[in-house]
């Protein structure tokens, strides 16, 4: 029958042990820290729930969505736009659709530090992301990946322990019964208008059922939300203009 | 001073042999005519295993072995072989003499910025091996005592005589070794002496008298007892290298070693210059043969930012190597250095700053480009323009991305409301009891916002949009045209509010 492995082991305490393999081992009802630099993600609510109080680097988060358009841009507003104040880069590898840069500078993201790359084989994909996060060169890299091997996400997963930068993997929201080697996955989905849920499926630390509730920053509507019978015709307001023509 | 000397005892083998792909080279041998008589000078390896020796008259060898491949003495294919070491050590240091079969180098103003004798040696002996060369190390205060103890090295070794060792190696150095004593030998080794040390006791004079002066000359050379101005290896003005092949080579990873030496060439080149290369083209050249009308392939490389740096230029051609499909067998490879420009202010940074962060991005870029095409990597440029199709442009991204200047949107009082994600071309909405329908039927709840313009350039748009939700919760930017003539003008899906 093995013994324990190393004998001076068993005969440290419970707190000894704690202490000494502190970024290794956490306990399972708390919250895990992490020992890499933490980006906040600019919402006090998502703050608390994310290991360390923010998004991590040196790791992968994967953001798993039914469909665009449901706020994910407006989520990483608050680092895309920290990450380009502070004069880094951001690649976009895949997009669904081309990135409106007019909506981007509105999130203060400064569009000429922002990467599109365009790639259309699997393989070539994961050549791109990876060669990004091995460059010094991006604070984030956001990446869209519809199909992706458990042993590809694992790769990326050790490329990613090496860098400095934020990676985010949007994939489609069935992806979440695949195996997945990034230590944060997190289900979005459309709650009320400008609310998006959130509900960490992986993380850290103690797991949580219950979907957060984030209230996005609100699209500003050109004006007065519609009224119940849109007036469809050119409206001109006339208040402003000189007499002469009325 | 302090010299490197690197001495190639198996030059008129190597010179040949490096030009083989390493798993391709035959049993070779190199023969030497002496009087009426051919010799074999030297063999390589396998002719080795073979039996056949240094020294063995060339009816004897072939005796032992039929198929030995016979290459004759052509010193001028050593130098040019030598010559082409020397570039790539012209990394280390700019001093260089060429000396017979082999290089002496320069490196006191080298110690500091290589870390030291002992890793500069590893280095320029690294270097200067991988040209293909085996070589003996000796380092002295002198060139000339340099040389001789490199000759005195075993192969593969390093004779180390910085400072006062080497008197004392000197001295044990056998006379043979010497140039001017060649003629004289006999009388030299009739006399008694054996050694360096023997010769240098006795007197000036008369050794003077009976082997002229060179000898003495030579002798206090070595010594460090005379000034010993050597002549520096001078490079042209350009970059230009050929190499040919011994093989007929198909593969792209056989012709990787020789493609790194000429990368280590021009690098070499380079550094002597304080430049760095910012365009540089690669051509295959093929066999002849009357079927194959292609003589080559050339490859053009041109980099978004200077470099001097061989790992990065060889991961660059690699890539476009393999890319490039290779049409007939290729037996001879050239390399170009066609824009130079003035190097990079390389000071070794302690911490990634902004300069070395742009560094890799250019990297980045080029990497993906040379292995996916220029067109899979793109920077989108805003243009004021109210009208979505052109509000903004895809443009390759060069390095002079951030001297343009701060994009300004689009001149407002407040942000307009627009949607993180558009679509390449805008998608006709099916209508469901007047409802347009996506997904499921849309809900307006913003709107309408007039974008009218375009008069100006023949693609004029006049456009109600709207923001619309569906089921799922998609935030949408839809759009009806206003076109007074149709009366039925249908919605279509513009954007997608990220």
């Amino acid at each position: 029958m093995p013994t324990l492995a190393s004998s001076s082991l068993a005969s440290l305490s419970l707190l000894q042990i704690e202490t000494q393999f502190r970024d290794r081992i956490w306990r399972g009802d708390a919250l895990g820290s992490s020992p890499d630099q933490i980006v906040s993600s600019g919402f006090d609510e998502l703050d608390k729930a994310l290991p360390g109080g923010g998004w991590s680097t040196h790791s992968l988060t994967e953001l798993l969505l039914p469909a665009e358009g449901l706020g994910e841009i407006r989520l990483l507003s608050q680092p895309l736009k920290h990450i380009t104040q502070d004069g880094r880069n951001i690649l976009l590898v895949d997009p669904p659709h081309l990135p409106y840069m007019h909506a981007w500078e509105n999130l203060d993201i400064d569009s000429r530090r922002i990467l599109v790359a365009k790639v259309s084989k699997s393989a070539e994909r994961l050549w791109v992301i990876e060669q990004g996060i091995k460059s010094a060169a991006f604070g984030i890299i956001i990446c869209w990946l519809p199909a992706a091997s458990p042993q590809a996400l694992r790769k990326l997963q050790i490329i990613a322990r090496t860098a400095a930068s934020l990676i985010f993997l949007f994939r489609p929201a069935s992806a979440q019964s695949e195996p997945s080697a990034a230590p944060l996955r997190i289900l979005l989905a459309p709650a009320k208008r400008h609310t998006l849920s959130v509900r960490l499926l992986k993380r850290r630390g103690a797991s949580i059922d219950l979907p957060l509730y984030i209230p996005l920053p609100q699209i500003e509507p050109f004006f007065n939300p519609i009224t119940p019978a849109p007036a469809l015709a050119n409206v001109v307001d006339r208040s402003s203009l000189p007499d002469v023509i009325t | 001073m302090l010299w490197i000397a690197l001495h190639c005892p198996t030059l008129s083998l190597d010179w040949i042999e490096r030009r083989f792909p390493a798993t391709l080279i035959p049993a070779m041998a190199v023969t030497v005519r002496q009087g009426n008589q051919i010799y074999i000078q030297q063999a390589n390896q396998p002719a080795q295993r073979r039996g056949v020796m240094a020294r063995q008259p060339l009816a004897s060898a072939l005796s032992l072995f039929p198929d030995l491949i016979l290459v004759e003495h052509d010193p001028n294919e050593e130098t040019k072989a030598l010559q082409e070491a020397a570039y790539a050590a012209l990394r280390f240091t700019p001093y260089i003499v060429m000396q017979g079969s082999g290089l002496i180098a320069e490196v006191s103003g080298s110690l500091k910025l290589f870390g030291g004798l002992k890793k500069l040696c590893r280095l320029l002996n690294q270097a200067v091996a991988a040209q293909g060369l085996q070589l003996c190390v000796g380092i002295a205060p002198t060139a000339t005592g340099a040389w001789l103890l490199a000759r005195s090295a075993p192969l593969r070794t390093v004779v180390n005589g910085a400072g006062a060792r080497l008197r004392l190696l000197l001295d044990s150095l056998p006379a043979g070794l010497l140039e001017s004593a060649q003629p004289h030998l006999e009388a030299i080794r009739g006399i008694g002496c054996k050694t360096l040390a023997d010769l240098q006791r006795l007197p000036r004079s008369g050794v003077a008298r009976r082997f002229g002066p060179d000898l003495l000359i030579e002798l206090d050379h070595a010594y460090g007892n005379s000034p010993d101005p050597q002549r520096w290896l001078e490079m042209p003005e350009y970059f230009q290298q050929k190499t040919a092949l011994m093989a007929q080579v198909e593969n792209v990873e056989l012709l990787s070693v020789a493609v790194q030496r000429m990368i280590e060439q021009m690098c070499g080149w380079l550094a002597l210059r304080y430049a760095a290369v910012l365009e540089f083209s690669f051509v295959l050249h093929h066999e002849y043969s009357p079927r194959q009308p292609h003589k080559s392939t050339p490859i053009k490389i041109r980099l978004s930012e200077q470099s001097d740096d061989p790992r990065h230029l060889m991961i660059l051609l690699r890539e476009w190597l393999g890319r490039t499909e290779i049409v007939a067998p290729v037996c001879e490879l050239e390399l170009t250095a066609d824009k130079v420009t003035a190097g990079p202010d390389s000071n070794l940074e302690l911490f990634p700053t902004s300069q070395s962060e742009t560094t890799s991005l250019n990297r980045f870029i080029e990497k993906l480009s040379s292995r996916l095409g220029p067109q899979a990597i793109t920077r989108l440029n805003v243009i004021p323009d109210h009208r979505p199709e052109y509000s903004q442009s895809c443009q390759p991204p060069g390095m002079n991305n951030l001297s343009c200047r701060k994009a300004i949107p689009l001149e407002s009082t407040h942000p307009l409301t627009r949607p993180a994600w558009l679509r390449e071309t805008p998608l006709e909405l099916r209508v469901q009891r007047h409802q347009p329908v996506y997904g499921s039927p849309l809900k307006l709840i913003a709107g309408p916002e007039r974008i009218e313009a375009g008069w100006w350039d023949d693609a004029p748009i006049a456009r109600d949009y709207f923001i619309a939700e569906n089921a799922l919760g998609q935030l949408l930017w839809i759009y009806r045209e206003q076109n007074p003539a149709a009366k039925n003008a249908g919605w279509y899906l513009q954007g997608l509010f990220g």
